[in-house]
């Protein structure tokens, strides 16, 4: 080879290489306003700052019907917008593109009326049929039917402009929640969509309040308002943007320099951290309103069949000391309801009463034990009546620091009354498959995070949700089936009339107080941070007019719409 | 030539095993993308969901080597599927937000590193005994021993926390679109001083200690003293006959360090949030996003064995012997 062909190839790769490295920032580039002069120009304060998603780069897609998460936050709930918003701190489903919603005398049909003269980001009007549209696009790409709403919906029609009328299989009222807080959908521009399963929706036409994407790069992206949104004078911040963060450490960093105006990232010992740094203007607000961190025992499996095996399990954990120690005191004991703050207006005193296995108490938990015949052996380790050791894993999540340091505590407790529990930690992945199979002896998880216990029970006590060890089960990961609490669940979906619901939900948490499916832990505290620095009217303890946390969608519309400069 | 060919057929070879890996690997982990998905929102979808999803990524129970000719046919096409993560871009789209940003940080880190670690072998060996031989080598090392991660968080924390000197993240000022412009270049450089130069700390020591100890040998050989008994100058003696000599190992470790060093970017990037692969790649990971996976793994693969490559052809320029017939 001679040389001088050598040198071509060589100033060939290098200029390859240079044109690849210079290319690709550019093609990423979108038209953007003309930039300020200097690098280190400070944030216009009418642009508020949040972070939401943890990702080193923005992909642009605002597809508000694909999985929750896929499309940049706040595609389903700030982009777009559902027809009513539940608020989980006030109990109630708040009007927003529909006004009123009404169920048949038989519950097998839902009438939704709709807000008149309310506008798509391009001028156009919202009417029944965007809304009919949206649902019967459900119907023919199932891999967009996330709440599943077509399990129990018969068919969907635009009576006039503004009145859908939803027809069910079955009566089953808890599924308005799934209906109202679909995001919904142009049909003028969505009808021409080859495939809206695979559509990253480039340049959304919405109705919520943040409709423009005024900048998208890959290291940030700006949103700015709609300019026909219906609620007038709103939202009162101009812009929203969202710079990438890879994990919680560089979110947490820039919290603390300032740069952020809301965040809903889990910070440790924030009152140091965080609070210490800017006492007048940096806030948190965690109100324990998510869902249940819950010790889950196979009861497919012996001993943890038996009932009193089971409370006595749970009289043995300290969960004082769980939640000063594992969780910076962010929440507290659980009762045995299994309840968060979430579900207090359902919350059964009697129920409550009667669950004193959420109580730490030591020579109960050893009674129990010993009368459900696992005796102690010469080690003071007990062992089942065919003489096994009783020698148990507690899976979690490698990484999960606050759920692996309760489940040390709770390791240490069962220790102490003749268990032999040690601490296993997975990767998530096989963490979740082995709780979803059965395939687990103890194991640290959550419940699930919806307007009514209805759904709470069903996933830890129905038939329906139960599935054989071995198969993959969404819910019902204690594999507890029982026909009495059937029975209660169909009785709570067939009525519309809310004395009778907190009736049947008070039976409910009877029945779950009697039985411990599930050994209930501690609330979720629900994460949310923001500073005054720039913007005002947060939702917080004085004023908890919504969830201060950015995480929970559609719940996020509130803050989005009342939030305003300083 | 001939040598080159036959290092073409190792580098085919090579690649066709790392491709076979590549697709092999992710598949052996337990679990799958769809209840990842789920487990995100704990407890807010409905258990439909998770079929609805596995519908959506099109998940098939294919037997493996079915997929495996799939996955072949649809690599030659420049073709590398959905990625789950960031569902539904493509992942050729995902991978090109970020892979010139990693080809910037590990390319200029490793050049200067390389440029820099060998010149300072050079000088250290010549002047055998200096204050430079006796100083660099253990500072060197004793840095190099940290974890590239580490020496970031070090420089994030003091030069950019505390300081203020730089930027605590990204790749260019948030403030500014992606342009050819003079303002545009100068934040680029200016983010890119201190994920660089944790990769150029960390490296640093090895190329010197490997040079200074080849030039050592060098400096033994009879052309050495006989390039000093004509009378050369001293600095002709050093580069071309001394250093050009004892590059030759160095040259061959430089392919062989463009990989560390790009896994080791990957660490950095997370730390400064830059917006490369490195990111990408922890996100498929937890995703289990083996499009993703598989791309990212492919385009690491191709640059290490490109650079190899590179250092062969010259290679054959540097060494006079590979050239024989």
């Amino acid at each position: 080879m001679s040389r001088r062909l050598l040198m071509l190839c060589l100033s060939l790769m290098s200029l390859g290489g240079l044109a690849h490295c210079s290319k690709s920032p550019q093609e990423s580039a979108q038209p953007a306003p003309a930039a300020p002069t200097t690098a280190a120009a400070p944030v216009k304060a009418t642009a508020m700052t949040v972070i939401q998603e943890q990702q080193a780069s923005w992909i642009r897609n605002f597809n508000p019907l694909i999985a929750p998460g896929t499309a940049r936050w706040p595609t389903r709930a700030g982009v777009y917008e559902p027809l009513m918003v539940y608020n989980t701190l006030k109990g109630e489903f708040v009007p927003w593109l529909a006004t009123k919603s009404e169920w048949s005398p038989d519950n097998k049909k839902l009438t939704l009326t709709l807000r008149s003269g309310v506008k798509w980001s391009d001028g156009q009007p919202f009417t029944a049929k965007d809304v009919a549209f949206t649902f019967e696009l459900l119907k023919k790409h199932k891999a967009l039917d996330f709440p599943a709403v077509w399990s129990f919906l018969e068919g969907v029609q635009a009576k006039d402009d503004t009145t859908v009328e939803f027809s069910l299989t079955r009566p089953y009222v808890p599924g308005l929640v799934y209906i109202v807080h679909q995001p919904i959908v142009p049909e003028h521009k969505w009808k021409d969509v080859q495939d809206p399963v695979t559509y990253t929706n480039e340049t959304p036409v919405a109705t919520g309040p943040f409709t423009e994407v005024k900048v998208f790069q890959n290291q940030i992206f700006e949103l700015g308002r709609n300019p026909h949104y219906w609620q007038q004078g709103k939202p009162a911040v101009e812009s929203l943007r969202f710079p990438a963060y890879p994990g919680n450490d560089q979110a947490n960093l820039a919290l603390l320099t300032g740069e952020l105006d809301w965040a809903g990232s889990f910070v440790p010992d924030i009152e140091r951290v965080f609070v210490a740094k800017d006492k007048e203007n940096n806030h948190y607000w965690f109100p324990l309103v998510g869902n249940t961190t819950t010790l889950y025992v196979n009861t497919a499996k012996k001993p943890f069949d038996d009932v009193r095996v089971r409370k006595a399990i749970s009289m043995a954990i300290d969960r004082d000391q769980i939640v000063k120690v594992a969780m910076y005191g962010y929440t507290r004991p659980s009762d045995a309801t299994a309840l968060s703050d979430a579900h207090d207006r359902w919350r059964s005193p009697e129920a409550v009463a009667a669950g004193d296995w959420t109580k730490f108490d030591q020579a109960k938990a050893n009674a129990l034990l010993d009368e459900a015949g696992l005796k102690r052996g010469e080690n003071g380790m007990r062992t089942l009546p065919d003489k096994t050791p009783m020698k148990f894993d507690i899976n979690v999540v490698t990484g999960w620091s606050d759920w692996v340091r309760a489940v040390q505590l709770i390791a240490q407790n069962l220790k102490q009354v003749g268990i032999d529990a040690s601490l296993k930690t997975y990767d998530f992945s096989p963490y979740f498959e082995r709780i979803q199979k059965g395939e687990y002896d103890i194991s640290i998880g959550w419940t699930s995070d919806e307007p009514t216990p209805y759904h709470v029970y069903r996933d830890l006590m129905g038939t329906e949700t139960l599935r054989p060890i071995g198969v993959v089960s969404a819910r019902n990961w204690n594999r507890f089936g029982s026909k009495e609490a059937d029975g209660l669940l169909h009785a709570f979906e067939a009525t519309n009339d809310p004395a009778e619901q907190k009736k049947i939900a008070g039976q409910l948490q009877m029945f779950f107080v009697q039985n411990a499916p599930a050994i209930p832990l501690f609330p979720g505290p629900s994460w949310g941070e923001y500073s005054t620095r720039r913007f005002t009217n947060f939702p917080n303890k004085d004023n908890p007019y919504a969830k201060l946390t950015p995480n929970s969608p559609p719940e996020n519309l509130f803050v989005l719409v009342e939030v305003k400069p300083k | 030539m001939r040598h080159l060919l036959r290092n073409l057929g190792l580098y085919a070879v090579a690649a066709w095993a790392s491709l076979t890996l590549n697709f092999l690997i992710p598949r052996l982990m337990p679990g799958d993308p769809a209840s990842i998905m789920f487990a995100r929102f704990a407890g807010q979808l409905q258990p439909e969901a998770i079929d609805a999803l596995r519908i959506a990524f099109g998940f098939t129970n294919e037997p493996l080597y079915l997929q495996y000719f799939t996955y072949v046919g649809h690599l030659f096409q420049g073709e590398l599927g959905l990625s789950v993560a960031y569902f539904p871009a493509k992942v050729t789209d995902v991978i090109a937000t970020g892979l010139g940003w990693t080809m910037l940080l590990a390319g200029a880190a490793v050049v200067i590193s390389f440029v820099l670690g060998t010149g300072l072998g050079v000088v250290a060996t010549w002047r055998r005994g200096g204050w430079l031989d006796s100083v660099m080598p253990p500072v060197l090392v004793f840095l190099g021993a940290f974890p590239y991660f580490w020496l970031a968080m070090v420089l994030l924390y003091v030069l950019g926390f505390v300081l203020g000197a730089f930027p605590l993240r990204h790749a260019y000022s948030d403030m500014l679109a992606p342009a050819f412009s003079g303002e545009f270049l100068l934040s680029v450089l200016h983010h890119l001083v201190l994920p660089a130069s944790a990769i150029v700390i960390a490296t640093l020591g090895g190329w010197m200690l490997s040079m200074r100890s080849t030039m050592v040998g060098i400096l033994a050989e009879d052309y050495i003293t006989m390039a000093n008994a004509k009378g050369l100058s001293q600095k002709r003696i050093m580069f071309h006959y001394a250093a050009r000599n004892a590059l030759l190992p160095n040259i061959t470790g430089f392919g062989m360090a463009l990989g560390f060093v790009l896994s080791g970017s990957l660490l950095t990037e997370i730390v400064f949030s830059y917006p490369g692969q490195g990111y990408l790649l922890i996100q498929a990971v937890r995703n289990q996003d083996y499009p993703l996976m598989q791309g990212i793994f492919l385009t690491i693969t191709l640059a290490v064995l490109a650079a190899n490559l590179l250092v062969d052809i010259l290679y054959v320029w540097l060494d006079p012997r590979t050239r024989a017939r």
